[in-house]
Formats: C-alpha cells, structure tokens, sequence
C-alpha cells in the first residue's frame, strides 16, 4: 500500500510539582502505510522525531492489553488499530485512557481500575454451589467473557465511570460474569448478592459503549443484562433498577403499554417519590405528566397467555458465543 | 419507492414526548411518507424486559413485528430504544432461526400468528435521510437555518450494538450531521455526540444521570452549539426535560434548547409551532430561533 502523510496529534500531560497535571497538543508528521498500526507510527515518533513521548506497550499482538488509548475519540488499541480506520483528513488523536488518573502523557495509572476488578474476587471460590460435573456446552457462556484481556477500553469509554467514580465497570462485570457462570464456581449466590450492591451491576446505563470499544469481543454489557437475569432469579430484587425492571412484564400483560405514572411510585416507593417532587413539579410545568390510564392495545390478552405458556415451559434463549479462536 | 410503514411511536411517543410524535407526523405529511396506527402493538419492553424474562421479551416483539408485518411494511420508530430493542429481537430472528421456531410454537398457542422475520426496524430518522429524495427534501425547505449552530444527539440506541441495525450505525452514523447540514444549519463537532443521556438511570442513579445530562449539554454549549436534536423521546425527555434539573444538582446554568430532530425539521419546514408541539419543549428554542433571523410559524386559529 502506497504511503501516505499523516498529522499525529498527541496530547502530551506531564505532572507538575504542585501534583496538578499539565495537558499540551503536539504535532507529529509521519509517513506511512493506511495499514500500519497506530503502534508503528508511536515507534517511528518516539524513535526518530522525540524521545520524550511516552506511552505503554509490550506484546504488539493485542494479547497483553497494554496499548489502550483514545484514538480518534475512542478507546482502542494502538498495535491492532490501523491508521487508515482512524485518520480523519490525514489527523490521528491521541489522548491517554478516560476514567483514570494520567502518570505520563499517554500513560495512566492501572491501579485503581485493578483494584475495582479485584473487588470482584477474580478466581474460583470453593464452595457449595461448585459443580464436579461439567458438561459440553458449559463453556459456551464462560467462553464470551474469558476473551478479556483486562486492557481498560471499555473502562475508558464508560460514560458511567465518566459521572460516578464509584461505579465498578464493565470489565470486572464481565469478569464477574466468567465466575458466575462457570459451573464449578462454588459461591455463584454470593457473588450475585454482592454485584445487586449499589454501584454495582445495576448502575451500567446500558449505553453498550463498552461492546464497540472492546477490542476482543467480550460485550461486557451482554454480560451485565445476564447478570441482572440471574440475580433477580436469585431474588436480590431490593433495589430502584430491580423494581423498575419487574414492571414491565407486569404492565405489558395488564393492557400493553407502560403505566409510567405509576411505574416512579413502583420504583421509589413513597419516600423516594416524595424526594422527586421537584422533579415532577418541573416537569409539571410542560404538562409532561403521563396518564394513569395508559392505552390498551387491542389483544393484549393474548400476552397473559403467552407469559403463562413460557413460565411453565421456560425457554432458554441467552445468547451463547462460539468458540472464538484466538488470534 | 412507496414509503409506507406501520409507525411505532413508543411509550414515550405516546405520553410524555408526544410533541415528538406531532412533529413526525407533520413532517411526513409534507414529504408523502404514510406512517399507518398499529392497533394490537404494546410496549417493546425497552432494555428491562430482556434482563427480566429474556424469553417472554422476544415474544413481546415478535408479536409487535408480526403486526407490522402482516400489514406487508416495516416497522419505523421515532425512540431510539424501541429501535434498539426491536432490531435486537429482529436481528436474532434473521439469524438464529430456532429461537424464532421456538418463540413463535409459543405465540401461536396464545392465538398471535407466527412472525417470518420478513421485515426491516426502521428508524424515522433513516427514513428521512437515506429514504426520501434529497432533492424533493430540500425543497421543502421554507426557512433554512442559516448556519444556526446546531448539536447532534444521537443516543446510544440509535448506534449500539452497530452490527444489529439495518442502517448505518456505530462511529459510520452520520444521519444528524447530514440532517442539519442539509437544514442549512452547521453541525457542531463536540465530545458528547455519541453519549449516553442517562435516561436509563433516571430512577436508580438519579445524580448520575443529571451528571450525564449537564456533562453532554455543557460540551455542546463550550462548542458553541446554540440549539441540540435528538432523534429519540428518550434522549429528549434527559437533555430537554431533565436539563432544569441536572443545572440544580450540579449547580450550573445550561439553558440549551433542546428539540426532537422532527421538531426542528419542522420548524425549517415552515410548520406551525403549535402542530410540532414547542410549546412543550422546557428550555424554550424561540429566542435563538428568532435572534437568527428565522423565528417560527404560528397561525392563531390552530389548535
């Protein structure tokens, strides 16, 4: 492929001694190939242009997870993300990862989003639930999440993590996942007793920014509406996201479509509503009230029918991923 | 083409956005797109019904898919999380036929005919900018913007998981760029763009979701966006309705205006304000709109 001249725009962030970090742009021209990776180009700037530039990097292969840096607006890694995807009108941007603190330009701190996986506990804990037996298809949901390679993209792109510096994350759900679907975990109620916590699994806002960034194909937030599943089987349902998810198949089969005027009371409960009353004086002022008696579509019985068929039948329809072959 | 679909307006739609739902069908009118009532159609079930009944969510759907269906069109929609819940299911459909077998033994023993996976999940959007003819479009075009600042919101369901809609999405979507350029406007490029509006979270992580809200206003404000559009009631009930709101708990002023994509094709279309519902939007748009040169239409005697 013939080469082409790109404008690499890098932020450059440095530390200063009063702890407050000082943030730059600088320009770097580079020629290359459209199919050279963004690894390339960051060899050939610290290389040959300036020594200076720092950024994380070790196996190349999209193996080790330590690339990971906001190229063009997103997060991605630099060894498997070719400049032609990214560039736009010959610019590449680079920034260090969001969501975590920045050491040297493109280099952040790992630690505090290690520490939120290990809050998962990430190995097998022994335990009553473990099971000896484990059968063919057993790896099919393990599988989806044991891609992870722990690089912090989707951390970086989590619009949650972005306002809640609280919130766990969709990698360690993912992982959390791994654990609690593998048969030979022996704590698997435990552990959904704990992700129901708040700032937990029911915080993700299920924006599925971390299913684009990750660059492995996990889908975390797959992994996260899964979870939600198994804990609400498990009857953790004592929080706003659980009653406000166990409304809708109640109102669907009572007429159709949502009873949003109730369904605040359902979630909150009174205290909680009362603590809203601003809000709704607010949205009061543009008559954005909905009715208590929402439309009923016609043959909405049909869907008590269909609710009873499929409890006394239950299906299982989660998707399952295929072997993934490594790369 | 004939551009005939069975219109899914969505809970929201319906209630508290039907501002939205006014403005789509006013804009349709003029440009000969036939939006038809789904009579037997519920709630898509939005992201929740997934999480607590996975089986009993595809029935939901492809019972409204089959609606549309036999009606020979496809389903259009003006939320993005009815689009983004509708296409999953459809998109299982066309790929996993024995969950469709499966789930549709289930519904023909509750008496709800079998769906094909026949159709396309359409957004109103899509239908707009890729659909209709571009030329007849702007024609329609009474009172371009005039480079009148404008932030595109696209809403997270209206771009991911990309592989399952039928248009383009994910980073490629470009649908609201080419929406306001072709308005005459200037589309501002701004760090929020592809976020999240929190509406999700609305309830249980409420100063999180008024976080989101500001964060996304306020990076389209320091750009110098003078007025943002969504293409989702959704989107439109946080950054519009909520926006008051967010600006108490985080202690800043905002005061973006905030209108559905519709509503502001509308307004460039030379409708009447009352019929595109403006004045239903919280942060009022008639200020900006009229100190641009353009304010809107507004005949006495409608409505």
């Amino acid at each position: 492929m013939a080469e082409q001249s790109y404008t690499f725009r890098i932020q450059r962030n440095q530390v200063a001694g009063n702890g407050r970090l000082e943030t730059r742009w600088q320009e770097y021209k580079v020629t290359m190939p459209p199919n050279a990776t963004i690894l390339n180009a960051l060899e050939e700037i610290k290389g040959k242009q300036d020594g200076s530039v720092t950024y994380r990097q070790s196996c190349r292969s999209a193996i080790c997870g330590s690339c990971g840096m906001k190229i063009s607006g997103h997060t991605r890694l630099a060894c498997k993300t070719h400049i032609g995807w990214v560039a736009r009108n010959g610019v590449v941007e680079l920034r260090p990862q969001g969501n975590q603190p920045v050491l040297k330009d493109l280099a952040v701190d790992i630690g505090p989003f290690f520490k939120r996986v290990h809050t998962i506990r990430p190995y097998l804990d022994e335990g009553p639930e473990a099971d000896a037996n484990v059968g063919k298809t057993a790896y099919e949901q393990v599988n989806q999440v044991s891609q992870c390679i722990m690089c912090g993209c989707c951390y970086s792109d989590c619009t949650m993590a972005e306002v809640s510096p609280t919130f766990i994350g969709p990698a360690a759900l993912a992982k959390a996942f791994r654990f609690v679907s593998d048969p030979r975990e022996g704590k698997k109620t435990d552990r959904l007793r704990q992700l129901s916590e708040p700032h937990m699994m029911w915080s993700c806002a299920r924006c599925a920014m971390c299913v684009e960034a990750c660059p492995k194909g996990v889908k975390p937030m797959e992994a996260i509406v899964k979870l939600r599943t198994r804990g609400m089987q498990k009857g953790f349902n004592d929080g706003a996201g659980q009653r406000h998810a166990l409304a809708f198949h109640v109102d669907i089969q009572k007429g159709g479509d949502l009873n949003e005027f109730t369904l605040m009371m359902r979630t909150l409960g009174l205290g909680g509503t009362l603590k809203e009353t601003g809000a709704a004086l607010h949205l009061m002022k543009k008559g954005k009230i909905p009715s208590p008696f929402p439309h009923k579509a016609q043959g909405f019985e049909e869907l008590k029918k269909v609710y009873d068929i499929l409890e006394r039948n239950p299906l299982d329809v989660e998707t399952k991923a295929a072997d993934i072959v490594p790369e | 083409m004939s551009l005939d679909f069975a219109f899914y307006p969505g809970c929201a739609g319906k209630q508290v956005q039907k501002e939205a739902e006014w403005a789509a069908r006013a804009v349709c009118d003029q440009l000969g797109i036939k939006l038809h009532d789904m009579p037997r159609a519920t709630c898509c079930g939005a992201v929740s019904l997934r999480e607590t009944k996975p089986a009993f969510s595809l029935a939901v759907a492809a019972r409204i898919l089959g609606e549309a269906e036999a009606s020979g069109r496809d389903l259009c929609t003006i939320c993005n999380t009815c689009l983004q819940t509708l296409s999953h299911a459809n998109y299982r459909f066309k790929t996993e036929p024995d969950i469709l077998e499966q789930i549709n033994k289930a519904n023909q023993q509750a008496g709800i005919p079998a769906y094909r996976a026949s159709i396309k999940v359409q957004h109103l959007l899509w239908v707009i900018t890729d659909q209709v003819d571009q030329k007849a479009l702007k024609d329609k075009i009474k009172k371009p913007l005039a480079g009148l600042k404008v932030a595109p919101f696209y809403g997270c369901h209206n771009l991911r998981p990309a592989e399952i809609f039928a248009s383009n999405a994910g980073e490629k979507a470009d649908h609201l760029h080419r929406l306001i350029t072709l308005l005459g406007g200037e589309a501002v490029s701004y760090d929020g763009h592809d976020k999240c509006c929190g509406f999700h979270v609305m309830l249980s992580d409420p100063a999180e979701m008024r976080g989101m809200v500001a964060k996304n206003c306020l990076s389209a404000k320091e750009a110098g966006a003078q007025v943002m559009i969504t293409p989702c009631t959704l989107c439109d009930m946080s950054m519009g309705a909520y926006q008051g709101i967010a600006e108490k708990t985080v202690g800043k002023s905002i005061n973006l205006p905030e209108m559905n994509f519709a509503q502001l094709l509308g307004v460039a279309m030379g409708i009447d304000e009352a019929r595109l519902g403006v004045h239903r939007l919280h942060v009022d748009p008639k200020p900006i709109l009229a100190q641009t040169g353009y304010p809107l239409t507004r005949s006495p005697c409608w409505r």
